[in-house]
């Protein structure tokens, strides 16, 4: 008895590490006030504005591509078009990146590199770095080519936030569909493994086996 | 109709008749523990990532321009349901492995590797040593940082043979780095090579071997936890119905488990930082492998010399295939050998502590820490031949009786 508490015990402690919290781990924290939170995180709201935004502060330099978002010089492109028509919206990157690659390598010329493409920077980076790298990139990344674009406007950074959110991840709509499905897959499995439980007690009772 | 072509069926194929035999007459102890579930949980696993991986290959496209879109974007987000499937090869992956390593600590300390099941443990260290090449092989396919940085490290493990004093300078090492690699760098060639082992061969190769390991089960019967073989004749229980709703009971629990995983907790196995493309001229800050390798890995980085590490983690996969012939005592099963117990709580303490050691940063504390568990981990079986030559004497004062 003791012994199964103790290896049970040891185990789950064990996976609670690795898989949950590894408060052993060192990780990066970064400050957000709570009103900003709260914009980022409301992607029903404020994911057009914050599209609207993008365009208008950093398309210039960056693409997002899964939305089919492209620099502005590659927007302005009218190939851009006749490659949709032929690769669909979320061109390949291989093809984006030769056809383009005049504008790609002027902006790898102004600032050392092509700044990359967002598609997927809210999942790595999370919400609280991505608020304070673009409202001062400077204080995050000492040194970066990166221009401070959003100085002294933290709310619309917020909301650029929220829209970089809303391409990473799924509609809320669908989240919730999810969420339902999960719980229902899970629900569905717990009951049969209680039918089959009493299902076998009273098998191995009528063979008597108990 | 149906029971008609049922019944056509059965004339012909006698299916009740292989049921009867291999299900029903087959017989088992009774008081197998929960512990012993961990077996069909691992087939379960297997069959999963089997599926999961039919479905992800007609979306995945192994191209290094591509790799990453057709993960990200066409699977994650394009076409419908592939996001579930996707969730599902990625936990059931780290499930599946998991589930591995609670089967083998099980193994250990029930002694099922003692005669007669030497082999079904060899084919079970093999299995074990395939999964984790599968595990390596596909972890570099999302083209992601994580993907590719560790791959970079992993890759140069090998030439760590090099520093050695008079076999360092055949290059052995740099063979195996260049030969994993197909080249100087990780590129397409690199790609290609690990999606053919990943989704062909190496699958393949787990089928046959998970085959076998059933087969030798099958053969040697299961083990006790009591350490006793049963007279199967008298003393067993059906395997069919007593075990297969047991253990079908406990593997809908796991599914449970894992689904609230899938669902719910993905962070762990879809980690952040491999939402980022791969980037070869940017090295990202913590670059470590999967928990499945840490404790390898700290005996590794904790051991001072290159070389001398590269041979201490062989040496403990070696002393793990080795171990059915280490421990030689005729007792078995850690219920009835209280100095193996202790060292059993060595083991298992030993080799956690080195997986989350491997998570921590280097520093000099962790590297003293991480040599002392590896030297518990050495004591685990450099103690089981004298544990063995200790539990002979009793046994024979006892006249050769178990207890
Ligand atoms: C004038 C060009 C330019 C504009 C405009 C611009 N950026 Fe950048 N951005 C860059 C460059 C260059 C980098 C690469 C910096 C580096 O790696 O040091 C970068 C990097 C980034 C990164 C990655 C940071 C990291 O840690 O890797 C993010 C996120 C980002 N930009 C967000 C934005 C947002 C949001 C806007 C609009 C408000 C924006 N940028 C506007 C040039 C620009």
């Amino acid at each position: 008895m003791i012994k199964t508490v103790f290896f049970t015990g040891i185990t789950l402690a064990f996976f609670y590490i690795l898989w949950f919290n590894n408060f052993f781990a060192h990780r990066e924290r970064y400050e957000m006030p709570a009103q900003y939170v709260k914009i980022a995180e409301d992607v029903k709201s404020y994911a057009k504005e914050g599209k609207q935004l993008f365009e208008q502060n950093c398309q210039a330099c960056h693409s997002v591509r899964y939305d089919a978002v492209y620099i502005s010089s590659v927007q302005a492109n009218p190939k851009l078009k006749t490659l949709q028509e032929k690769y669909g919206k979320v061109l390949p990157r291989d093809v984006y990146e030769a056809v383009f690659y005049e504008d790609l390598n002027a902006l790898k010329e102004s600032f050392g590199k092509v700044p990359p493409d967002l598609s997927t920077i809210y999942l790595v980076k999370g919400k609280e770095y991505l608020f304070n790298f673009t409202l001062e990139p400077q204080k995050v990344l000492p040194g970066t080519s990166m221009p401070a674009v959003m100085t002294g406007r933290p709310e619309e950074t917020a909301k650029i936030v929220a829209y970089l959110k809303s391409v990473a991840e799924p509609p809320p709509e669908e989240k919730s569909k999810r969420v339902l499905m999960g719980v229902g897959t899970i629900a569905y499995l717990v009951v049969m493994g209680v039918l089959i439980w009493l299902w076998r007690s009273r098998v191995l009772k009528r063979m008597g086996l108990h | 109709m149906i029971g008609r072509i049922g019944r056509w069926i059965e004339d012909r194929a006698h299916l009740s008749d292989l049921w009867r035999s291999q299900m029903v007459e087959y017989k088992v102890p009774k008081n197998l523990t929960f512990p012993y579930a961990f077996g069909i949980m691992a087939l379960v696993a297997f069959a999963i990532q089997v599926i999961s991986g039919i479905f992800l290959t007609m979306y995945y496209q192994p191209d290094v321009n591509r790799a990453f879109d057709s993960v990200n974007y066409t699977i994650m987000k394009e076409v419908p349901f592939m996001w579930l499937i996707r969730q599902v090869h990625a936990a059931g992956a780290n499930f599946f492995l998991a589930v591995v390593y609670l089967h083998i600590f099980t193994g250990i300390y029930y002694n099922a590797y003692k005669k007669p099941r030497e082999l079904t443990w060899i084919v079970g260290w093999l299995i074990y040593f395939v999964l984790l090449t599968t595990a390596l092989t596909g972890y570099l396919l999302p083209w992601g940082q994580l993907s590719y940085w560790g791959m970079v490290v992993t890759a140069e493990i090998p030439t760590s043979i090099d520093s050695a004093p008079i076999i360092g300078e055949l290059k052995i090492g740099e063979t195996i780095s260049l030969w994993m690699k197909g080249g100087y760098e990780i590129g397409q060639i690199t790609l290609g090579r690990f999606f053919g082992l990943h989704i062909w061969l190496l699958p393949l190769i787990l089928l046959v071997l998970v085959s076998l390991h059933l087969y030798l089960v099958r053969a040697a019967g299961i083990s006790n936890p009591e350490g006793v073989e049963i007279d199967k004749k008298k003393e067993g229980v059906p395997f069919h119905p007593y075990i297969t709703l047991k253990e079908g009971a406990y593997v809908m629990g796991y599914l449970a488990v894992f689904f609230f995983f899938v669902f719910f907790h993905m962070s762990h196995f879809l980690p952040a930082d491999n939402y980022d493309p791969a980037d070869p001229f940017k090295t990202p800050a913590h670059i470590a492998p999967e928990w499945y390798l840490l404790a390898y890995y700290t005996i590794f980085r904790s051991i001072p010399d290159k070389f001398l590490g590269f041979v201490a983690f062989n040496l403990v996969l070696l002393l793990l295939l080795l171990l059915p012939f280490l421990d030689f005592s005729p007792i078995r099963s850690a219920r009835k050998r209280p100095l193996f117990l202790v060292m059993f709580i060595v083991l298992v303490i030993s080799s956690m502590a080195l997986t989350v050691l491997g998570t921590m940063p280097p520093t000099p504390t962790n590297a003293m820490l991480g040599l002392l568990f590896t030297a518990g981990l050495f004591s685990f079986f450099l103690a089981l031949p004298i544990i063995s030559l200790v539990e002979w004497g009793w046994y024979k004062a006892r006249g050769g009786s178990q207890t």
